[in-house]
């Protein structure tokens, strides 16, 4: 973005006349002006905390007294720790993958019907995201629920017997990766038929002629055209599921024996619940490395699709 | 220019809060006082309603206001407030603390030994364990309530216990001040072979074994009746070589084997459903579920009868999840407020309390333990009857993870140590010795950050 | 798969289409199916009585004898109406707010070269990508510290980290996307840079702005970590927060009432939704393909 940007500049830098020199300096400071409340967001709510988180995770239960690093040593001494960090990379890696291939195929199919029907069906489909997911996982912790299960209801219909959907540390795992798998793929499909629908026609139509069979469409046209969007989106949504909150705070509160956590859940737990703000902090700052390897891969994925738009 | 904006509205909104406070001065008696009362949200629908009314009556007496917020222990919410007001040290004045949080919090609450001075002249001693949690230090520091006080006795479906495990349990434990026969075997292995054949019968027993209380309470419970401890009054851990400790972790372990298996996942709800849908023989808990039984499916509900816990080697303990009313140290109507808490004490008071509530609510005092509701709450008649402590009953109330000091043992309590080292055995296989080994890196840890 | 399938059965043409047809229509049945089951589930169970609910014996995916008990109530329950005033206020502000900071911000950011204006487009990139989770701790001391926690206005306060990164994101790529010829002939006839924004831009860009106000509002509607850190009492709650933890009571059979709360109070974002959903759909897909 930035890089289109400065492309866009010079263009209104160049004039001549001295009034809009004038003009340019004051620019500035109109421009200053402008992106200040921004700032003020950036820095007051973003940057602040964040250093301030790393103060706090270096204080004492009671925050009376500076103990340096101990916070981090508790915590990677801890068994319970190492199941969290497991189970939010393991939750945000299948999750984001199941995503990816359901809103694949899903965008794939409603690109092949008529495009008169496509409306309707795509309503229909992004009803999961458009609902508050803390709302929805409500309806899920019901249908799961031990004793009144409708899932299992349905099971039972074919002779399945009932699933401990929350209660086996497996299969809550799972529980709550179909939540969020649920509640994300239709974003995903739709970012894939957006960008289906950008492949030039004309791509396939050449394809046709030579006599390309629809997997080797697939492979050469379809996939290639799509790669940044698909890496972005994957990229994007691996941070957003990691840093998962909603789904496992209603439907299993890190149970059964904390082995549903994810970082964010266990760090309110710690933090918040347990009233060790400390520690609290210094289990969300160990987020900090992997989104950053994250973000570096997306900035580098936006960064090169703009230079390939210029 | 719209930050601005936003400051200038936090700053308004942080005034009228300010200006609340302020303009309640600390003379009793004053119409323009103003308590702020944040009680536990009752799980009986008309609990909120009496408190609602007390409160209300009390104010107009007093010509006072009295906000009262209901806040539910669902999903902790009541534990969140609690740690969000000592950290604002803003809220309410007056909050409902279960089990552990007074003495966690002692620092931040008011002294109340004047109160609980004149209250147990009126009416005699506390129960022990509301004694032991309430005055830490020698120093009463919030006040043991009626309101969402209960203890977890057995609630037992006695048709489907004298059916499968051939107990007749409402002779064994009659609506009447004595034993019946039998009730002398009615110990942890009778109890054990009893869910043994229910779960044969597709009814098993309901026993949560998650990290919410009802599930901390009723293990706390069976560990307190083997005498086992984890940590000791100085904050030592007493795991290694601990007979005590193997013994009820064994019995603990043969009675988790007969239960359903996601119990693991079960909350404080969980089990009140599996009792009220039928598909369990018994189950831990105050009278609410058989009320909510009552309503929804009352063919359950009159074959529900609670009776006590079984005995153990050391004696008959049941769960106790007591709350108590504190009052913040930063409230200005701490006077006021005193006066409160001290009516909604009262004898009469209470009695409305727990009569409305079904016989829910458990007073405090020993003296209190013959309210009327008990004896008359159905159908069946009596089914509540053995739900406070009676003299036959021989047992006392038990606090899991006492008597470990109380900031240690709110950290244990509330991440339930106790079922997640049953959990660790059963669910994950891990040995004994194993699973003791975590237990001890858990509490070790507790005590580093302690 | 379902590629490998029509390669293997690459007959005439006209076969091969009507294969994909049909698998398409098969597949996308199955997916509404799933997807719709638990919103159709919950409304089940909000038209349940309390027997019913508790009866083993049925199906459990019918009703028989369906009432609004549930819903009546919940509308009746002064609580569930703080909650939806709560829930408004917050959103209402914090969208306003957001609106209006990154309106401004992606302007000049767009068309203003000034010292650190890529850094700061970059910056806002960034922010976007911290997740709430991340910081919600500082920020519950700092709100604490402010005499904010269990304050709307505290929401208030934080919600623009959710919502004003990703709004100055999408209109800094609709603002860009405008051709440079318009301000230059602005600028040519004297215009003043706040009046080329407002008198331009805003109305050219009205389909982002629209985008990007739907996107602040179902964030701010549906946040949850913030609202379940700060706010401990009901009557200072949102809806989210405020059904699931208020309406779940306890050990009493309250489902139908969650059920019913829960769904009326998703209700806002479904209906805007229903009759913006092209702008909704350009607004999400804005941000990746614009951005």
């Amino acid at each position: 973005m930035a890089d289109s940007m400065s492309a866009a500049i010079p263009a209104v830098a160049q004039p001549r006349s001295s009034s809009l020199q004038k003009l340019a300096r004051r620019r500035s400071s109109i421009a200053f002006l402008m992106t200040l409340p921004l700032i003020c967001v950036i820095l007051g709510l973003v940057v602040y905390p964040a250093g301030y988180a790393i103060y706090l995770s270096m204080l004492s239960r009671r925050m009376d007294e500076f103990v340096g690093l101990t916070q981090y040593d508790i915590l990677i001494e801890n068994d319970t720790f190492w199941l969290v960090v497991f189970q939010s990379c393991f939750f945000a890696v299948t999750a984001v993958i199941a995503k990816a291939a359901i809103g694949f195929w899903l965008a794939h199919m409603l690109h092949h019907i008529p495009t008169k029907g496509q409306r309707k069906w795509r309503g229909m489909l992004l009803v999961p995201w458009v609902i508050p997911p803390a709302l929805s996982t409500l309806g899920w912790w019901w249908m799961y629920d031990p004793t009144y299960s409708s899932l299992n209801w349905i099971l039972a219909i074919f002779a399945v017997p009932a699933v401990p959907w929350l209660g086996e540390p497996w299969w809550a795992r799972v529980s709550v990766i179909i939540v969020n798998v649920w509640y994300g793929a239709p974003f995903f499909m739709i970012m894939y038929l957006a960008a289906l629908k950008s492949v030039p026609e004309q791509l396939y139509e050449a394809a046709a002629i030579d006599g390309a069979s629809s997997w080797q469409r697939l492979r050469y046209i379809t996939l290639p055209m799509m790669q940044n969007i698909i890496s972005i989106t994957v990229l994007f949504s691996l941070i957003v599921t990691f840093a998962n909150y909603d789904i496992v705070r209603v439907l299993t509160n890190g149970g059964p024996r904390d082995l549903t956590h994810l970082f964010a859940t266990y760090a309110f737990q710690v933090g918040i619940l347990s009233g060790n703000i400390p520690r609290g902090a210094a289990v969300s700052l160990f987020m900090l490395p992997l989104l950053a390897i994250f973000a570096f891969f997306i900035l580098r994925g936006v960064n090169q699709r703009n230079k390939e738009m210029m | 220019m719209s930050k601005l904006e936003v400051t200038r509205r936090a700053a308004l909104g942080a005034g009228v809060a300010t200006v609340g406070t302020l303009s309640a001065p600390a003379v009793f008696g004053q119409p323009t006082t103003t308590i702020r009362c944040g009680f536990w949200d009752h799980w009986v629908p008309a609990g909120n309603d009496v408190l609602r009314r007390l409160c209300a009556q009390w104010g107009e007496r007093n010509r006072a206001n009295i906000n009262v917020d209901f806040i539910t222990s669902v999903g902790n919410q009541n534990l969140l407030t609690i740690a969000a007001q000592a950290q604002s040290r803003s809220g309410h004045d007056i909050l409902s603390f279960p089990t552990w949080e007074p003495a966690a919090h002692q620092r931040m609450l008011v002294n109340v030994d004047d109160v609980m001075g004149r209250l147990t002249r009126k009416y005699g001693p506390v129960t022990p364990a509301a004694e032991y949690l309430g005055k830490p230090g020698g120093n009463w520091v919030a006040i043991p309530a009626v309101s969402g006080t209960q203890m977890k006795p057995a609630c037992v479906r006695f048709d489907l216990m004298q059916q499968h495990a051939g107990i007749d349990i409402r002779a064994m434990w009659p609506a009447e001040n004595r034993a019946g026969p039998g009730a002398d075997t009615w110990n942890w292995d009778t109890f054990a072979r009893a869910a043994e054949a229910c779960n044969r019968a597709g009814v098993p027993f309901g026993l949560p074994m998650g990290s919410f209380t009802d599930a901390v309470d009723w293990l706390g419970a069976l560990f307190a009746s083997y005498g086992a401890n984890v940590m000791d009054e100085r904050g030592n851990i007493t795991v290694r070589n601990n007979a005590n400790l193997r013994a009820a972790v064994d019995m603990a372990v043969r009675i988790s084997r007969q239960l359903p298996n996601d119990v693991w996942a079960w909350d404080d709800a969980s089990n009140n459903r599996a009792l009220i849908s039928g598909r369990s023989a018994l189950i831990f808990n105050p009278p609410s579920a058989w009320v909510s039984a009552r309503r929804d499916n009352p063919a359950v509900g009159a074959q529900c009868w609670t009776v006590p816990v079984p005995s153990g080697p050391q004696g008959r303990f049941v769960g106790y999840l007591p709350y108590f009313w504190g009052i913040w140290n930063f409230s200005r109507v701490q006077g006021p407020a005193k006066e409160l808490l001290e009516f909604l004490s009262d004898r009469e008071q209470a009695d409305a309390q727990t009569s409305t509530s079904a016989g829910y609510d458990i007073p405090p005092f020993l003296s209190m333990n013959d309210f009327n509701v008990w004896s008359t709450e159905g159908p069946p008649v009596g089914t509540v009857y053995n739900y406070p402590l009676r003299a036959h009953h021989n047992a006392r109330t038990s606090v899991a993870f006492a008597p470990a000091p109380a900031n240690l043992a709110v950290q244990a309590y509330n991440q339930a140590l106790n079922t997640k080292l049953i959990a660790r055995i059963v669910q994950a296989n891990e040995s004994v010795d194993q699973a003791f080994g975590w237990l001890e890196r858990e509490l070790n840890t507790i005590r580093r950050g302690g | 798969m379902q590629a490998a399938t029509m390669g293997r059965r690459s007959g005439s043409l006209r076969a091969e289409r009507r294969w994909a047809l049909w698998t398409a229509y098969v597949s996308l049945i199955i997916a509404c199916v799933i997807f719709l089951m638990p919103p159709v589930y919950m409304l089940i169970t909000s038209l349940k009585t309390n027997a019913e609910m508790a009866n083993l014996q049925g199906n459990p995916w019918i009703v028989l004898n369906p009432t609004l008990e549930h819903y009546r109530a919940i509308v009746e329950n002064p609580l569930f109406l703080t909650f939806f005033w709560n829930s408004i206020k917050v959103t209402v502000v914090t969208v306003i707010l957001s609106m209006v900071i990154s309106v401004l911000a992606a302007f000049a950011l767009a068309r203003m070269r000034f010292w650190g204006s890529q850094w700061l487009a970059t910056g806002v990139f960034l922010t976007y990508l911290v997740p709430d989770t991340l910081l919600f701790i500082p920020l519950y001391q700092i709100v604490g510290g402010l005499g904010l926690l269990n304050n709307t206005w505290g929401l208030v306060l934080v919600y623009p980290t959710l919502t004003v990164p990703f709004c100055t994101w999408i209109m800094i790529g609709y603002f860009a996307s405008i051709p440079k010829e318009l301000d230059e002939a602005a600028l040519i006839d004297g215009a003043s840079w706040p009046q080329m924004l407002i008198k331009i831009f805003i109305p050219v860009a009205l389909p982002g702005i629209i985008a990007a106000t739907i996107f602040a509002f179902t964030v701010s509607w549906a946040a949850f970590v913030y609202p379940t850190a700060f706010i401990t009492t009901p009557d200072q709650m949102p809806l989210t927060i405020g059904v699931v933890s208020t309406l779940v009571r306890g050990d009493t059979f309250a489902w139908g009432q969650i059920m019913a709360g829960a769904l009326l109070a998703a209700l806002p974002p479904v209906i805007v939704y229903a009759f913006l959903m092209d702008y909704y759909i350009a607004g999400l897909t804005a941000g990746a393909t614009k951005g």
